[in-house]
């Protein structure tokens, strides 16, 4: 992708708005580096390589000409062991804050390692700004070392790629990048920069950026729409009406900080609030009339809710498979769906709905509450309520708390009883990942970093050293499992090199647990490749070679509150494996291709149906 | 059915594999494609036709357009129709 020749450039005349630096000359790589100073950005994530270096050494130049106050770098540059850590560290640190992580890293593998996290990102939803070098121009196409064709491959993944052969595009283009990666649904966009064009003199404008105008006009129509009276007397007809209404919330609500919009919606009308897997944080879990998580291993009370409602309020969620597994059969008593998204082709792509608005999430839910208000719609939910609290009362999470081997619930709740749910918590991808999501409470928005569409395991410790850059003062917490903390173990360094007191929790069951789990219920627990007891690795040995001063393993159930208390009080970077019974499950379960109805409680968890035993047939759903 | 798509986009190397990516990646096979340049060079139009289903071809033109390089996606056949 080239750049488009039209920019637009805003009125230059009027000097008070000017650039200070505008008119001045300065390299490709120079440039990148003043508007990366200019967008805000406070830390970069990176690995060097020949196509980047002009880029790197501009970053050294900035950072040692414009230290802060306190003699710091502006712009630190933070090497990863691995590209991947690098764009997972920019994509916690996006998660996180709220703003626009940045990557950048080398040609080739360089690039190609940044594939993954770019993916993931463009699966969440979640703004990042990639450079990569490129080959020189005249070397495109020619087979050169360390080439790849990085604007083919990141155009299937991200949100939107360019490759920059116009050296006088490259400013705009860059600008245009933050832009889009921040606007409408965020996402990742990648800018690949041959070498020749990162060495080229070029004079500074300060200002402008790419016309884009399809996707510009298109921007403008999403942001702009608003709700009309029509639209607002439609929903409240539907609500009154109903006795048992459901909000369904989604990462939206995160993306949009919306949590407060949402926040004064159910104190006013006084529907119910579950969420997503993306969405936790985004309605205090702590709430009474908040269920927790829906979906695949959401919590059974969630799930019954889901089942009983006769009105859903979806905002800022997409009824993707691990919540909708059969869409026909998603909320079968909801007499009325209503769906709030900023992307119109998340509207109907699943399941068709009775009402829907496309349009940022705040705006909507901040129109419905003020018409709800001025109309003085108080609906009355009284028994809904009686029943959403008897619900999570009947069909609690539970698990065997008088077995002998660690149940790895109770270290969750352990360390969920010291941080009640004001911890950044990252996670990797499995069993740990659900236990994580089920038995911690998030108070807050951006306290939940998990790769929920892609399921990337090895996402959770480069994730959490993202987060500490964006909150050096916050406890972050990464809930890692044995398989998924092996794919990043290099960022273990990572985490000592810049002295981050992230913590990091092992839940050790000797094998990919979540496969394993799936192996027992369709393959006859043939244990293919999941099962890890031959690995020699020792965990511990390993934090501490890689610098970590406090390292334990927990193996006994008696130690656990101790361990955990001195584990989470020690000031620095801390590990600790935990050898937990490798038979724990995920439970409750909906499994794929099932409804609801047919969930899956396990053996500690009261189910309102005898559930089918037996064993599944085998299914093409995944 | 049959569908044919009329998709105005920014003419530039790489903007045509991303319309194609799209359509590979979400499972359409393109049985027709013509591309040229328009009265505007810095603009080419893209005329495409595929066999696809009524929610399909919803699906995929609230896709096309979130290309960022796509200017407008029409499907003429609706717009009669409407």
């Amino acid at each position: 992708m080239t750049t488009s020749a039209q920019t637009t450039q805003p009125n230059q005349a009027i000097a008070i708005d000017q650039h200070p630096l505008t008119g001045h000359a300065m390299s490709g790589a120079d440039v990148i580096v003043q508007v990366f100073a200019d967008q805000g950005v406070e830390v970069m994530f990176g690995y060097s390589g020949g196509a980047i270096l002009p880029v790197y050494d501009a970053v050294f130049r900035y950072n040692a000409t414009h230290p802060k106050d306190n003699g710091d770098e502006p712009m630190p540059l933070i090497v990863p062991a691995n590209e991947q850590g690098a764009g997972f560290m920019a994509a916690g640190y996006a998660r996180a804050s709220g703003k626009v992580g940045v990557a950048v890293v080398t040609s080739g593998p360089g690039a190609t390692n940044m594939v993954t996290p770019v993916r993931d990102s463009m699966a969440d939803s979640i703004p990042l700004v990639v450079i990569c070098g490129q080959v020189s121009t005249v070397a495109i196409g020619s087979d050169a070392f360390q080439e790849a064709p990085i604007s083919n491959i990141m155009g299937a993944c991200a949100k939107h790629v360019f490759l920059v052969t116009d050296p006088a595009q490259l400013e705009a283009t860059l600008r245009t990048a933050f832009t889009l990666a921040r606007s409408g649904r965020p996402g990742p966009v990648v800018v690949d920069v041959p070498k020749d064009v990162q060495n080229t003199t070029l004079k500074f404008h300060g200002t402008g950026e790419l016309a884009l105008t399809g996707y510009r006009a298109r921007l403008r129509a999403v942001e702009q729409s608003a709700l009309s009276d029509a639209d607002c007397a439609a929903f409240f007809t539907a609500l009154m009406q109903a006795k048992r209404p459901l909000i369904y919330a989604g990462g939206g609500v995160i993306a949009a900080s919306a949590a407060t919009a949402l926040r004064a919606f159910v104190d006013t009308f006084g529907l119910p609030v579950t969420t997503t897997l993306m969405g936790l944080g985004g309605f205090d879990t702590t709430d009474p009339l908040a269920l927790h998580m829906l979906g695949m291993h959401g919590t059974a009370y969630a799930n019954y809710a889901v089942e009983d409602c006769d009105f859903m309020l979806t905002l800022g969620a997409r009824f993707d498979d691990r919540v909708a597994g059969v869409p026909d059969k998603f909320a079968p008593r909801a007499k009325f769906i209503a769906h709030i998204d900023i992307d119109p082709a998340e509207i109907g792509k699943v399941k068709s709905v009775h009402w829907h608005h496309v349009g940022p999430l705040v705006r909507a839910l901040e129109r419905l509450t003020s018409y709800g208000r001025a109309h003085g719609l108080q609906p009355a939910f009284d028994a809904w309520h009686t029943h959403v609290a008897e619900l999570k009362r009947m069909h609690a999470l539970n698990y065997d708390r008088s077995s002998a081997l660690i149940q790895p619930y109770a270290v969750l709740e352990a360390i969920n009883r010291h941080t009640d749910g004001r911890a950044i918590i990252s996670t990797g991808v499995g069993q740990h990942q659900m236990w994580a999501a089920q038995y911690f409470d998030f108070r807050a928005p951006r306290h939940w970093l998990t790769s929920g569409s892609m399921g990337t395991m090895g996402f959770g410790l480069p994730a959490a050293i993202g987060a500490q850059f964006a909150h050096p003062d916050k406890l972050v917490i990464d809930i890692d499992g044995d398989g998924s903390i092996r794919m990043n173990l290099g960022e273990l360094e990572t985490v000592t090199t810049y002295n981050l007191p992230i913590k990091v929790v092992v839940l050790n069951n000797v094998g990919d647990g979540m496969v394993r789990q799936w192996q027992k219920l369709y393959f006859k627990g043939r244990f293919a490749a999941s099962d890890k007891s031959l690995h020699k690795k020792d965990f511990v040995l390993a934090a501490q070679a890689d610098g970590f001063a406090w390292a334990q393993r927990l193996e006994r159930t008696e130690d656990l509150e101790a361990t955990i208390a001195a584990f989470l009080a020690f000031d620095g970077p801390a590990f600790l494996e935990v050898m937990i019974d490798p038979d724990a499950g995920v439970y409750p379960m909906v499994g794929p291709g099932a409804s609801y109805a047919q969930m899956i409680t396990g053996d500690f968890i009261a189910s309102r149906a005898v559930a089918v035993t037996g064993e599944a047939a085998p299914s093409n759903m995944f | 059915m049959n569908h044919t798509l009329s998709i105005l986009l920014q003419n530039e190397a790489g903007a045509l594999v991303r319309v194609a990516g799209l359509f590979a990646a979400r499972g359409y096979n393109i049985d027709t494609l013509t591309v040229s340049a328009t009265h505007d060079p810095a603009v080419s139009r893209l005329t495409l036709s595929l066999q696809c289903d009524d929610a399909g071809v919803a699906q995929i033109l609230q896709q096309t357009r979130k290309l960022v390089d796509v200017l407008q996606v029409a499907h003429p056949a609706t717009a009669l129709a409407a």
